[in-house]
């Protein structure tokens, strides 16, 4: 007896027998069924990375049939990107030039109103007398 | 417990050609014990036998990273515990209802594995109601009259802990058969 409620004793200081059996032909036949059971789960790795390599096939083989159509859809779509920036360049009005342009240009004009200034004053030409050589050529026109 | 020559089981293990035969050998030596260790948590035998392969499967998959850090069984007991814990878990959802009242419900005459009495079955009920860890260390101590020091190898708690799990575990039992008289 494991343990006597009569007396008090509810466990016996010796401890007591796992009351539960099984019979010894499961433990008998028990290496046999897990290693059974590891070969198959190994079997199951085994073919899910083999199927692997066939998906890829496959999908490569799928990739090889439509590679020409996919290839003429590539060029098809680069060819009519070119055509439409073409045709927008000569028809969409673009600015003479970058801003950075502009600024050098707008400096070049500078210098050279520095210069037509100053080549007046080595000549003595003065105001009037431009005014005067201009309204000639224009009577003369 | 069968003794077996770990060093040499470990060189084996490395080698491709006879890991599978050493394994063999771990699973034959050790899987009678590691049932036992099992049935203590999970206290039904066809329940037992699935944690049990679940155990050797996980332990075949995670071979080659089992350096001798520790005893083969040490190894073994810890992936075991880890089953029974996920696998009680499981079955706790799959109740639906909370533990206590599915111990209340646990009938162990009824199961063709249970080899007691009345008296036997009413310490099983009451062993039923302890947490896993409890569990463990009550059956360790009790059934398999394993020391303290045995215990603290295997389940990596210290000995002062071990003792006073055990403690708490027999008071509980006596509570629970005492409101059962």
């Amino acid at each position: 007896m494991i343990m006597s409620t009569k007396n008090n004793r509810i466990l016996a200081p010796e401890g007591g027998r796992y009351p539960f059996k099984v019979s010894d032909e499961y433990f008998d036949s028990l290496t046999a069924r897990i290693m059974e059971q590891i070969d198959s789960v190994e079997q199951e790795c085994c073919e899910q990375t083999e199927e692997v390599p066939v998906q890829k096939a496959k999908l490569f083989n799928i990739n090889k049939n439509r590679r020409r159509g996919l290839w003429i859809s590539t060029i098809s779509i680069a060819a009519s990107l070119v055509l439409i920036a073409t045709v927008a360049l000569k028809f969409i009005p673009m600015p003479s030039s970058t801003p950075v342009e502009q600024q050098k240009a707008a400096t070049t004009q500078c210098m050279q109103d520095t210069y037509n200034e100053d080549l007046m004053t080595y000549t003595m030409v003065d105001n009037v007398d431009v005014y005067y050589y201009l309204s000639a050529e224009d009577f003369e026109e | 417990m069968a003794k077996i020559d770990e060093q040499d089981i470990l060189k084996r293990i490395q080698d491709p050609q006879g890991k599978r035969r050493a394994f063999e050998e771990i699973v034959n030596v050790y899987s009678r014990q590691l049932y036992w260790k099992i049935h203590h948590m999970v206290q039904n035998h066809d329940d037992t036998d699935d944690v049990l392969q679940n155990t050797f499967i996980k332990a075949w998959r995670g071979l080659d990273n089992f350096k001798g850090d520790s005893a083969i069984f040490t190894w073994l007991y810890r992936i075991a515990y880890n089953e029974s814990i996920t696998f009680l878990k499981q079955r706790k959802q799959m109740t639906s209802i909370d533990d206590e009242d599915f111990v209340e419900q646990a009938n162990f005459v009824a199961d063709e594995y249970f080899d007691g009495d009345d008296t036997q079955e009413l310490l099983m009920q009451a062993v039923s109601t302890l947490p896993a860890k409890q569990k463990q260390v009550f059956c360790m101590k009790y059934f398999d009259d394993m020391k303290y020091e045995e215990i603290s190898d295997l389940v990596g708690t210290s000995v002062g802990a071990l003792k006073a799990s055990y403690h708490i575990a027999v008071e509980k039992i006596t509570s629970f058969i005492r409101s059962k008289e």
